[in-house]
């Protein structure tokens, strides 16, 4: 789930897991109505909302161990584990307070592992994290997915999305502006540079085919946002009212142009 | 639900907290019995003062555990009032919450694994001070070189007393839902704490000026918590000089005194309940 602040990612995530009561709507986990019974649902997800919140005066085995307790039937073993996958085991005596931002949120991490879930849900897994523990939280995300279970990722980083996700919705105002993947929503928005002798003409021409979604002159060139097989009707639209073009560029325009484009050029509330 | 009671537990016995206040509550326990001590010896040793009479008693291993019992029914509801409002509130203040909640048991088993597990800890807390005032006891009479005599302890003797713990016990639970009540309503420690603790310090100021005050006034402290903590407190065998507080005219009765309080369990739990429930877990 991609949006700026405010867009109403964590409100969402609020709402599947049973934390924040939907004034109207309904969500559907798993195949079934959260109402009807929401713990059943809750059991097969794993979550870290916003920043990771755990009890300082607990050191990470601790806290992890007391959130088994109140799981049920999660060994030590499993905390072992989970410690390990994160790569906190040698730190897991240290208090909670005394951890780093990174360390955290990799305990967070670790609880969401705890139960096995078939879902996991992130939200802004990189908050506040140096370079490093965002590369390392960026790698960690897609080997949770290859383990057979869906990862959601909460971010309002353009970038992040695109390297981690394979689907992504745009929201933005509590609106999904659009949900795709994210290969399919870089070539449904992937630009055109064409340069020709008479741009104005070829704006004209072009204006008017229906899959064109926007066109602007830049720099002498005439940028469309077009989709990328659609490259060779282009050109022939042009060729059929005498307009050659010198240059057809095929540009990516990446998730941040998407966003901005989706958004309508400010992804702020 | 054992679960959650089972973690719940877990977390107090590792929170340094819980042991503050465990040994804080004995510490008082021990330092008023070694001025008790020093008070009687004063006492003795001044004859012509007139306090020996009623100084004298004060030493006696039989009134030791309705008097701890009897302290217990104030400094226990503040540890109480401490420890619930402190284990509800800091799950906001830590934002802990959420993490809880999302483990898949309901807000309902949550809020009552809480106040069950800190019940618990305030059982243990009463019962392990009532153990030290009662070894204070014994300890300061074999430095008072009176001879120990334990043939007060009848069945009658242990009755009344094991009522009585669980009468202290009565007492300190309107205390101690206050407190959770205005840690959930303002989603932190502090407002729990403060309301608690700030009531259970204030209302006895205020009792004897509405009192003094005569009309409808006067009527209003028969429904507050002082007057009917008194009218309970006063079923215990304790010898008068150590009474605090009680001795009223208008006192309320020790039926009307349960009901009153019993009450304000059932409207502050009820409260806190409802708002926990209903409340969006946000920020």
């Amino acid at each position: 789930m991609l949006g700026p602040n405010g867009a109403g990612k964590s409100t969402i995530v609020g709402m599947i897991l049973n934390l924040v009561t939907p004034t109207r709507g309904r969500i559907e986990v798993f195949g079934r109505d959260l109402k009807d019974n929401p713990w059943s649902a809750l059991k097969k997800i794993g979550a870290v909302i916003e920043s990771p919140a755990f009890y300082p005066y607990l050191s990470g085995r601790d806290n992890l161990e007391s959130l088994a307790i109140s799981i049920g039937d999660i060994s030590r073993n499993r905390i072992t584990e989970v410690l390990e996958r994160v790569n906190l085991l040698s730190r897991a005596k240290d208090k909670y307070s005394n951890y780093s931002m990174g360390m955290k949120q990799r305990l967070g991490i670790a609880s969401t592992l705890l139960r096995d879930p078939e879902l996991i849900i992130l939200d802004e897994p990189t908050n506040g994290l140096d370079p490093a523990g965002m590369k390392e939280i960026r790698d960690l995300i897609p080997q949770l997915a290859h383990e057979n279970r869906a990862v959601i990722l909460c971010s309002h980083l353009l970038h992040e999305v695109e390297q981690v996700c394979t689907r992504v919705a745009i929201l933005k105002k509590g609106v999904t502006l659009a949900d795709a993947s994210v290969q399919e929503l870089l070539t449904n928005h992937r630009m055109m540079e064409i340069k020709v002798d008479d741009t104005e003409k070829a704006l004209k021409i072009l204006s008017g085919l229906t899959w064109v979604k926007s066109t602007k002159i830049e720099n002498g060139y005439l940028v469309l946002e077009a989709p990328a097989e659609n490259a060779s009707l282009v050109n022939k639209a042009l060729a059929e009212q005498g307009i050659f073009a010198s240059e057809l560029i095929q540009r990516n325009s990446g998730l941040e142009k998407v966003f901005l484009q989706l958004t309508g050029g400010d992804g702020r509330e | 639900m054992s679960k959650l009671l089972h973690a719940e537990l877990f977390k107090l016995r590792k929170r340094g907290m819980t042991w503050i206040v465990l040994f804080v509550t004995m510490g008082i326990i021990v330092i008023i019995n070694l001025l008790l001590y020093a008070i009687s010896r004063i006492a003795l040793s001044n004859p012509g003062s007139g306090g020996m009479s009623r100084m004298v008693n004060i030493l006696d291993i039989s009134a030791s555990i309705p008097f701890s019992l009897s302290m217990l029914s104030s400094f226990g509801a503040v540890m109480a009032v401490i420890l619930i409002a402190s284990t509800v509130g800091n799950e906001y203040n830590w934002r802990t919450l959420r993490i809880a909640l999302i483990s898949g048991k309901g807000r309902v088993q949550l809020l009552a694994a809480k106040i069950i597990s800190v019940a618990v800890v305030v059982i243990i807390l009463v019962a392990v001070s009532l153990a030290v005032g009662f070894i204070m006891s014994i300890i300061t009479n074999a430095w008072a070189g009176n001879s120990l005599d334990f043939s007060f302890f009848t069945a009658s003797y242990g009755w009344s007393q094991f009522l009585q713990f669980w009468r202290t016990l009565f007492i300190i639970l309107p205390f101690m839902m206050m407190g959770l009540l205005f840690a959930v309503i303002g989603r932190s420690a502090m407002p729990g704490i403060a309301v608690g603790v700030g009531i259970l310090f204030l209302e006895p100021i205020l009792t004897p000026l509405m009192r003094a005050a005569g009309g409808w006034v006067a009527e209003i402290p028969s429904y507050l918590f002082s007057a009917n903590v008194n009218a309970i407190n006063a079923l215990s065998n304790l010898p008068r000089v150590f009474r605090f507080g009680g001795g009223s005219q208008q006192a309320p009765s020790t039926i009307e005194a349960y009901l009153v309080l019993g009450a304000y369990v059932v409207v502050f739990t009820a409260v806190a309940f409802y708002l926990f429930r209903k409340r969006d877990v946000t920020g």
